[in-house]
């Protein structure tokens, strides 16, 4: 069984907790429908939206040249990092200049890719997570399970009782709105003691050297203007043109993700606040190396909505954690494989190739389609399993020919009919652990078909 | 901090390998924003904005400041000079922290998602409509745009270090997907609509 089927199984073993998973992030899928279709221009956003992102991968080292030279005027100090390991000593070597006990960090999928976390702990330094799933997860010693909502796989009674645990809260208490209010409590606290701020960055404008962070909770302000030091993470693909151009990409985020018209704070940061300091750092990890392949460089266009995870009937009946990957879902599975091949090639088969992703992408990023390409460049590669490959080849083989189809296809009717059930539910039969095969007619449809223009 | 040679290293990565697309050519059209009388944007805007959580209280211009004296007797008006000045951008934070209501001016507003346009010219600090636990925002009427393409083609970047589309109170549906206002920012807005 592949790392994901497995982990996947283990997920629906609780049913319950799978159908709700199944079931709302649906309706989150329900509530983009709707604010997508009360823009009349919708499609047409999406189209602008996908040629503004191809025509700064096109440019992209003009614009991140232009970038950093605007953020400079500004007073930023811009680093580079071609990989991940850099791209922590860079953030370590910040907050030893700034001695910087007390680190607060908003959503960034940046430096979960990176391990920041981890590699600042090992080191002695705590980092704070502000987003009230990330912290849920990060008291629970767990990764997020989605994008934009890292805390979809836990119930409010286990939230409950991490809290208790943490912070105190009365045992078995799980209503939502008390809960968040103990966290509000104890992250206030953090934000005020804050003397350095790590962000994400949704958007790095290279007209005007700004970058721009969408939030619901507010927490990336709070932290940003409390502490003395802002350090804003971005991948290199993060880069848009121009201010105007924001207009578009604001007006799909929010809708494609969680089906609001807008996320409660868009803040855009430019300069340093008045006695502090402000450091961009921009991050490769990867990135460039499929900027020159024509199959798989659309991915970089995407902005991390999620949109493709809420509709996907395999991530909704699996969860985030199955696929063992930072980024889980459709984007993920055409992400992973770009990190490592070997590790993650169980990933596009996780999919039905239904392309209801690619039908939802803001940035119209063909997901099902380079999932299918990856399943053929990995198995060419032979990064899948044995039986999978021979399978394959062997159906190939049965399918090209006019009398081989016509023989296997007999063969398999009989087989069904009067083989026992142990014999044709052998570990091998990976189609019928879950499923009974479908019962043999006694004709094929040629057969029937014959017959009947006969008669 | 040597990151210079990273620089040079990713700029010749993207150059070896970037295959050219034809540059952007143009917006798209405004259609929402062709349609829309002033009054019907007003109304979208008002829908959009409570649909957010936030409070609307619409005004006539004179009535304002009664309005604030009466209602809003404890709030912080980050209009008047002398409370610029009694919260600096060197203030402490546990000053900041003890900030009930505060009363900032905003810019303008979208009628598609109810967002206000604030920005640091408007304040003393930059984390005041974050920190305080009840944030009332000023608005002109005639001062709406329809969507945020019509939005971005009104303000400058350039010319804020820091400017923000305030949106509805702060809210979270992390435990379950319940919606809860006050997650960390403020926990009520209130957007006083004058004119």
């Amino acid at each position: 069984m592949t790392p994901h089927a497995y982990k996947a199984k283990q997920f629906l073993s609780n049913e319950p907790r799978a159908d709700w998973h199944d079931q709302t992030l649906w309706l989150v899928r329900q509530k983009r429908d709707r604010m997508a279709a009360a823009v009349p221009e919708w499609e047409n956003l999406r189209k602008q939206a996908s040629l503004i992102k191809e025509n700064v991968l096109s440019q992209l080292d003009v614009f991140l040249e232009q970038f950093e030279t605007e953020a400079v005027k500004n007073g930023v100090t811009v680093l580079w990092a071609k990989d991940a390991a850099e791209f922590n000593r860079i953030i370590l070597d910040i907050i030893q200049k700034h001695q910087a006990k007390n680190i607060v960090k908003s959503k960034s999928m940046l430096t979960e890719e990176c391990g920041l976390n981890d590699f600042l702990h090992s080191r002695g330094i705590e980092v704070v997570d502000t987003d009230l799933g990330e912290r849920i997860i990060q008291f629970r010693g767990e990764t997020p399970s989605h994008i934009v909502l890292p805390a979809i796989h836990l119930k409010k009674e286990e939230i409950g009782e991490t809290f208790h645990e943490k912070l105190g809260t009365e045992k078995g208490a799980s209503d939502p709105t008390y809960l968040t209010r103990a966290a509000r409590q104890h992250l206030r606290e953090k934000f005020l003691a804050a003397d350095m701020a790590l962000t994400g960055v949704n958007f790095a404008v290279a007209e005007t050297g700004s970058v721009v962070v969408c939030t619901n909770e507010g927490n990336a302000d709070m932290g940003v203007h409390a502490a003395p030091v802002q350090v804003h993470c971005m991948g290199i693909e993060k880069i848009v043109p121009k201010q105007e151009h924001l207009g578009i990409f604001t007006r799909l985020l929010a809708r494609n993700a969680t089906g609001q018209a807008v996320t409660t704070y868009t803040s855009h940061y430019r300069k340093p606040k008045p006695g502090g300091a402000m450091y961009i750092v921009i991050v490769d990890n990867g990135r460039s190396e499929y900027l020159g392949n024509p199959k798989y460089m659309h991915s970089l266009k995407c902005i991390r909505c999620g949109g493709c995870m809420n509709t996907c009937p395999v991530y909704r009946r699996s969860g985030g954690h199955s696929y063992g990957y930072v980024i889980p879902g459709p984007i993920g599975s055409i992400l992973a494989p770009q990190k490592n091949q070997r590790k993650y090639a169980d990933l596009p088969f996780a999919s039905s190739l239904c392309g209801s992703c690619s039908n939802v992408c803001p940035v119209e990023i063909n997901i099902h389609e380079q999932l299918y390409d990856w399943r053929q460049d990995l198995t060419r590669q032979k990064r899948t399993s044995f039986v999978k490959r021979f399978s394959m080849k062997a159906a190939g083989f049965f399918l090209s020919g006019n009398a081989r189809y016509n023989f296997v296809g007999q063969i398999a009717r009989w087989a069904i009919r009067y083989l026992p059930h142990c014999l044709l539910y052998l570990p091998i039969n990976a189609w019928g652990r879950e499923r009974e095969l479908p019962s043999a007619p006694k004709l094929s449809f040629k057969q029937w078909h014959g017959k009947r223009v006969k008669n | 901090m040597e990151t210079g040679k990273s620089k040079i290293g990713i700029l010749q990565s993207i150059r070896k390998r970037k295959t050219l697309f034809p540059a952007f050519a143009g917006m798209t059209d405004c259609t929402f924003s062709d349609q829309s009388s002033p009054a019907e944007l007003a109304e979208i805007f008002k829908k959009n904005l409570q649909a957010a959580g936030a409070d609307i209280v619409e005004l006539k211009t004179d009535a304002v400041e009664e309005y604030i004296a009466s209602t809003l007797n404890v709030a912080l008006d980050f209009r008047q000079p002398e409370i610029i000045a009694e919260y600096p951008a060197d203030c402490p934070l546990s000053k900041l922290n003890k900030i009930e209501q505060a009363i900032v001016q905003g810019n303008f507003g979208v009628a598609e998602n109810g967002a206000i346009w604030v920005e640091e010219k408007d304040i003393p600090h930059r984390i005041i409509p974050f920190i305080t636990q009840h944030l009332i925002l000023l608005l002109d009427a005639r001062m709406l745009v329809a969507t945020m393409q019509n939005a971005y083609q009104r303000i400058c970047l350039n010319e804020t270090g820091f400017g923000v589309f305030i949106s509805g109170p702060s809210k979270t549906a992390d435990i379950e997907q319940s919606l809860v206002y006050g997650a960390h920012g403020a926990k009520e807005l209130t957007v006083l609509v004058n004119g």
